[in-house]
């Protein structure tokens, strides 16, 4: 479960996150839903403990990551919006370097690798360097790193982007399944429909503020609208209004 | 601090930069060879064209040779090879087609008859680098008839020729064969440092601003492995290139310096094992101090090229206090023992020198560059904390 608390982050005289609060509970997907620079980056790297709140907490199942980040970073997997795989190294060395900093013992590594080349289909490429895969291939062996010490919660940003029909595809049945094995997963995205189509929850932030929140029926209630797409569009209005 | 993620780091790091073929070039071969080739072939070169000149016959173009008889057989019987002179020595000279001339003007006889002095010219070129050594054996000779004939024309006169001689000059050379030849070697210290420096400052710029670049840091630093932790890995790996390549600098040497024939100019370079080992030794510390240099330029540079232009910059620092002694010769004192890289510079050149070193120096050596190596670590360990490090 990942407890975000009013969390506010500003760089120089950009305030990017500005009171942002919500709570993603384990066995649910989270959607971050807001336009490009709306803030869903930052609060996810706060969380990832990459950038450090000037304010408010977050809690992953109940560890502050401001006083244990390196406790809190073991319960938590992520894949940040650059996958920034190393080129000369294999899928395979990519993958278990990050596992052995995740303190994987070298038996648990291999069957952890077992499992992640099954449920990802990446058997057929992970032995090879990375530098020449596609951009689904990077995407899945940047995921298979992100979970390789199984964490209990899952943070991807913006995952689907630049991916062909297919891999967006094969993501969003590894995010189901990952939410089958009863996993907290947030993710951020500025498209809609990969938000309908995937979230139990949504958090729409704008201009770094939370605009709305609530399961996707709850926002089309609220708003009015039957069509996801126009009730988005409805609480970003709203937001400027205010 | 978790020293299994030190070591992973460190592993992947190693690995990671060992299959990329440029940068292996550049560390194990571009950086440490570069002063030993130079050296030798440097040293090769002039050695060989100042003894060349020496032993080998002079070619010397002489205008008006049928003057001065005389002259031409005392040139011969001292090695000079007597050609026909060019019709325009001047231009000839000036051309490169000769090295020097010598013109005898035909008022010689006369002046020489009458006791005058009797003019002689030598045509020379003084810019040019090949035509140095025969005019100074061509000056040599005509100096050496010169006072041949003086003596003999005060003979003549009845007066001893020492009367022209009150002074005699003796030199008394204290310094040692060996001694000399570390005068030649003065750049070996420096090539050791460079050397070291080059062996780390790919692998610095790799593993800290070419992987921001890359975006594989904000991953990195999404692992449970403490900061600290990252840092320290990658600093050692960055130090294991750099030892790696200042071994093979030292080696090179070992095999660059024995090609020069310094024996023959009355020298001895000393650079065998056991000066090898010492060089090592001596260099070890700078190999931390380098390490953890590079490694702040690298996480306060926001970009490769910044942090390769940062680094570019730093590899002079460690001239600077060599230029110093260069321009200011000193005896090593103690104070010299707490500034990196002099106090390498003095060591090193104690040891070719042939000297035992003092082992206070040594251990004073070795304890202020490890200090300066922590705070520099402490340093970019600090940076390493900053949120600025990943963006």
């Amino acid at each position: 479960m990942i407890e975000v608390d009013a969390i506010s982050k500003r760089f120089k005289d950009v305030i990017a996150v500005d009171g942002v609060s919500f709570t993603a509970p384990d066995g649910r997907i989270t959607g971050l839903l807001g336009e490009n620079g709306a803030g869903k980056s930052t609060t996810l790297r706060t969380i990832a403990t990459v950038l450090r709140a000037d304010s408010g907490t977050v809690r992953i199942d109940g560890v502050d990551v401001r006083a244990e980040p390196e406790r809190a970073r073991r319960r938590l997997g992520v894949l940040p919006h650059s996958h920034g795989l190393y080129g000369r190294l294999t899928g395979r060395e990519n993958i278990r370097y990050f596992g052995e900093l995740n303190g994987l013992a070298d038996a648990e590594l291999d069957a952890r690798i077992d499992t992640l080349v099954r449920t990802l289909d990446i058997g057929g490429f992970i032995d090879r360097r990375t530098e020449g895969f596609s951009h689904g291939q990077k995407m899945k062996i940047a995921l298979a790193r992100a979970l390789i010490h199984d964490p209990r919660n899952v943070v991807l940003d913006e995952p689907t982007n630049g991916l062909d029909v297919m891999a967006t595809r094969a993501l969003r049945d590894v995010i189901r399944a990952l939410r089958a094995e009863g996993r907290c997963v947030l993710f951020s995205s500025h498209v809609m429909q990969e938000v309908a189509a995937l979230c139990d929850d949504i958090v729409v932030i704008h201009n770094g503020r939370p605009a709305a929140q609530g399961s996707p029926d709850d926002l089309r209630a609220e708003t009015g609208e039957s069509d996801l797409e126009e009730a988005f569009v409805k609480i970003i209005a709203r937001a400027e209004g205010h | 601090m978790n020293l299994h993620a030190v070591a992973t780091v460190f592993r992947k790091e190693t690995r990671d930069n060992a299959r990329d073929r440029r940068t292996l070039f550049r560390v194990f071969l571009f950086g440490p060879l570069l002063g030993p080739i130079i050296f030798a072939g440097m040293m090769n070169a002039v050695i060989s064209m100042n003894l060349g000149s020496a032993t080998k016959a002079l070619d010397l173009p002489v205008a008006g040779a049928q003057y001065a008889p005389n002259l031409i057989a005392f040139l011969r019987s001292h090695h000079a090879n007597i050609k026909p002179a060019p019709d325009d020595p001047a231009a000839a000279v000036k051309a490169g087609m000769a090295d020097v001339v010598l013109k005898i003007p035909a008022s010689y006889p006369k002046d020489f008859v009458a006791g005058r002095p009797a003019e002689v010219e030598v045509v020379l070129d003084a810019a040019s680098q090949s035509g140095a050594a025969p005019v100074r054996r061509v000056k040599a000779l005509l100096n050496a008839y010169s006072s041949q004939l003086a003596s003999l024309r005060l003979l003549a006169r009845g007066v001893n020729p020492s009367a022209t001689h009150p002074l005699a000059i003796v030199d008394q050379d204290v310094s040692t064969p060996t001694a000399r030849g570390a005068m030649l070697m003065g750049m070996v210290p420096y090539f050791c440092l460079f050397a070291t420096l080059m062996g780390g400052f790919y692998l610095a710029i790799d593993t800290t601003a070419g992987e921001r670049e890359r975006g594989s840091l904000e991953p990195l630093l999404g692992t449970a492995a403490s900061r600290p932790s990252l840092m320290l890995g990658k600093l050692c790996a960055t130090a294991f290139y750099s030892v790696c390549a200042l071994a093979i600098a030292v080696a090179a040497f070992g095999v660059a310096i024995p090609t020069v024939p310094a024996a023959e100019l009355g020298m001895q370079l000393n650079f065998g094992a056991y000066e090898a080992m010492w060089i090592f030794a001596v260099c070890v510390p700078f190999v931390f101090l380098g390490a953890a240099g590079l490694t702040v330029i690298a996480a306060f540079s926001r970009s490769f090229k910044e942090a390769q232009a940062w680094m570019s910059v730093a590899l002079i620092v460690p001239v600077l206090p060599l230029i110093f002694v260069a321009v200011h010769p000193v005896h090593s004192q103690w104070w010299m023992m707490l500034i990196p890289s002099l106090s390498q510079d003095l060591l090193i050149m104690t040891v070719m020198k042939g000297n035992p070193i003092d082992g206070g120096f040594f251990a004073l050596s070795i304890v202020s560059t490890l200090v300066v190596a922590g705070v520099l670590a402490a340093y970019a360990m600090r940076l390493y904390r900053r949120e600025r490090l990943l963006v």
